[in-house]
């Protein structure tokens, strides 16, 4: 088995990459072109081929409605949710309702589930280390934003299993990247880890040693992320326009992808050079047959003020991590960017501000997940080294709490956030009728104690146990919270301690049927630019 | 994997159930939070599941997976320095064997405990409190009266706070008496 190998992959909102460990070292690996990320775009082609990656996401324009990017923060989302329905208003893919409240996106007539979808990122990624490494790849540990609740975790892992991977584990972003920092360097040291994504925001407030990373606290926002900050360059852009040429370029979903392509590269340039210059040939035309072009200049200022709410509320978070872990921003020694938005001087100055002290330099905010992805990889592969006791452990946390629903919509606490992972509990429920065969359970993830502001992860049924009056019968659920963050429900019969059959009336997830199906679909699909 | 090995994690896991958090972190009762942390790490290196995700046997993973699981529990609680207290309490009392595990009852306990030892400390009113802690900045700069004012005002609130009362004489007692006979 010692010549196994196992990647490690940061599957992204915008961007994805893979590393390997290799030589006593985690290396990302670069495609053919040496591009060491890859756009998590997936672009539909009318030959049945899929277009993954940098050379997808130009088709974003010209193959509009069959490509898809963005689906990460899609996944495991009911299809009511609002960032669902925000989608929904500028993708210009169609988003439609799966069984279940599902969410599925429809390409020539097919629907999708998102996992579909990550599962063609993830095969390309494979492909790509297939590729340079010049032999099979199986074997991953993906990467996710550490505030992902269960579905979006069930969902990450699903997606792997599609792709043909066997998923030794999904660990959370900031944490994979605080593994890259320490690993190997003897340090003892409160670290923070400010994440901030394409479309996520994770804080974790870790404490590393030689060996062992305990993670203290973790908060994070799902809806917070670079694209937020594309978002405002755009609405400024779009209102500006709209008050010239009396034309909202928001209307049209072809204008509204080259102005969002042009607000994005504004947004970097703006980052790197201190002001953008923003033109757009022929963005759109009168209904006069007038050809418009969109030309303005952004300097920093402007941005920054476009910005600052934003900014500000990921200090909120940082505030909330800081307090569960019981420290003051003057505690921390070390502070690690992570995202390509981090390379912004408005969030750089805020950091500064904030932590009183510089951000580590000389880590690359775009890699540092897949690095620490592939020392993970490695060490749950490599069975030698660990129960030789040479690995490093990460100890992490559930950054949300999982509660059962009560009477009168209200949720009851059974695990508390920033609880260490893998965690179980257990829960006396009885009969509330005489001769009752089942007991049903909803299970939610939140900190709000009314059932409806939390996330629903789904609703057990148990049965098989003994009848009797009611109140009589006592039927003990066990929680677990796994080592991936994934919350498995099983019952018993108090008094027997038969096992309950359980049964999932209501989840978001898919079916094992389904994911068998999609792993044959998958296969069949052929990734464009690869000879397989 | 050595026999040793495998034959300790067999005894921990059917011994499980009789075990305190003590016993699972494998902690003197007397331990204070550095030990604690020290212990969960040291159980951590021998438990962590990450170090037996290449093994063959899923049940000797199911045994280790609860033993681990259990190690989490326990710090958990332990780490907590009221609830340590608590705790130690529970399972040095008469009900030890009903009490081996913490559960919402002895949470809520706990935090019901917190919460009066909080106003005990700063009353029970807001008005109370924020009077209290008036005083308490007035002494610090000797302003007799004024401290002496507030605490009067706050035993309005609360007549039968200990601690304002406490103070009260407190300050009666500091206070530089005024020479009655005194020629200003």
């Amino acid at each position: 088995m010692s010549d196994d190998i196992a990647v490690g992959i940061d599957l992204g909102t915008s961007y994805s990459c893979v590393a390997t460990f290799l030589e006593g070292k985690p290396q990302v690996i670069p495609n053919e072109w040496g591009e060491h990320t890859h756009a998590s775009v997936v672009s539909f082609l009318p030959d049945g081929s899929v277009l993954v990656g940098n050379s997808a996401k130009r088709s974003i324009i010209t193959n509009a409605e069959n490509t898809i990017y963005s689906a990460k923060r899609l996944i495991g989302r009911f299809f009511f949710s609002d960032e669902v329905k925000k989608a929904q208003a500028v993708m210009p893919y169609k988003i439609v309702e799966g069984p279940n409240n599902s969410v599925r996106v429809e390409i020539s007539g097919r629907a999708y589930a998102i996992p579909e979808v990550s599962a063609l990122v993830l095969k390309e990624m494979r492909a790509v280390a297939e590729t340079t490494l010049a032999r099979p790849v199986n074997k991953a540990v993906v990467t996710c934003p550490a505030y992902f609740n269960d579905n979006q975790r069930q969902a990450t892992r699903d997606a792997g299993r599609i792709a043909g991977l066997e998923v030794l584990r999904i660990i959370n972003e900031p944490t994979a990247a605080a593994l890259a920092y320490g690993f190997g360097k003897d340090i003892n040291q409160k670290i923070c880890v400010y994440d901030l994504g394409g479309g996520t925001f994770d804080v974790s407030i870790l404490e590393i040693g030689k060996d062992v990373f305990e993670v203290l606290a973790t908060a994070g926002d799902t809806y917070l992320g670079g694209d937020d900050f594309d978002d405002r360059i755009m609405t400024w852009l779009a209102e500006d326009f709209l008050s010239k040429h009396q034309l909202d370029l928001r209307q049209n979903k072809f204008c509204l992808q080259m102005l969002k392509e042009a607000s994005e590269r504004a947004k970097i340039d703006v980052g790197r050079d201190g002001s953008a210059r923003i033109h757009v040939p022929a963005i759109c035309q009168t209904p006069e047959g007038e050809v418009l072009e969109l030309a303005h200049t952004l300097n920093a200022d402007e941005f920054n003020r476009m910005v600052m709410d934003l900014v500000q509320r990921t200090f909120k978070v940082c505030d909330e991590a800081m307090q569960s872990a019981r420290l003051t921003a003057s505690d921390v020694d070390a502070v690690i960017l992570v995202g390509g938005p981090t390379r912004l001087p408005v969030i750089r100055n805020s950091v500064r501000h904030y932590f009183q002290r510089e951000p580590m330099t000389g880590i690359d905010p775009d890699q540092v997940v897949a690095l620490g992805a592939s020392i993970q990889a490695a060490a749950l592969l490599n069975a030698g080294v660990a129960a030789g006791g040479q690995a490093t452990y990460l100890l992490d946390v559930t950054p949300l709490t999982l509660q059962v629903g009560t009477v009168g919509g209200y949720a009851e606490r059974i695990i508390g956030k920033n609880t260490p992972i893998p965690i179980e509990k257990s829960k006396t429920f009885t009969t509330s009728r005489d001769g009752q065969d089942r007991v049903k359970i909803r299970v939610y993830q939140g900190e709000s104690n009314r059932a409806e502001d939390c996330e629903m992860l789904g609703e057990f049924e148990f049965s098989g146990f003994r009848i009797g009056y009611r109140g009589e019968v006592q039927i003990e659920v066990t929680f677990e919270i796994d080592p991936n963050g994934i919350v498995n429900v099983a019952a018993a019969d108090l008094e027997t301690g038969r096992r309950a059959s359980t049964t999932i009336s209501l989840s978001s997830g898919l079916s094992e049927q389904e994911i068998r199906t999609a792993i044959d679909k998958n296969s069949e699909i052929a990734l464009s630019g690869h000879a397989t | 994997m050595d026999i040793d090995f495998i034959m300790e994690v067999e005894k921990r896991a059917a011994a499980l159930d009789q075990m305190d958090y003590f016993e699972v972190l494998r902690l003197p009762a007397s331990a204070g939070g550095a030990e604690v942390k020290a212990a969960y790490y040291r159980e951590s290196r021998a438990f962590h599941p990450d170090r037996f995700a290449a093994l063959p046997a899923p049940e000797l993973r199911d045994l280790i997976g609860r033993i681990y699981r259990r190690v989490n529990e326990a710090y958990t609680v332990l780490r907590d320095d009221a609830k340590r207290q608590r705790y130690l309490a529970d399972v040095t009392g008469p009900e030890r064997a009903r009490k081996l595990r913490f559960t919402e009852v002895e949470e809520t306990a706990v935090k019901d405990e917190q919460k009066k030892k909080l106003e005990e400390q700063f009353g029970q009113t807001p008005n109370g409190r924020k009077l209290y802690a008036s005083a308490l900045q007035e002494l610090k700069a000797e302003r007799w009266e004024a401290a002496e004012r507030a605490l009067k005002t706050a035993l309005m609130y609360e007549p039968a706070n200990a601690k304002f009362k406490e103070l009260l004489g407190q300050v009666e007692r500091e206070r530089p008496k005024a020479d009655p006979f005194k020629i200003k």
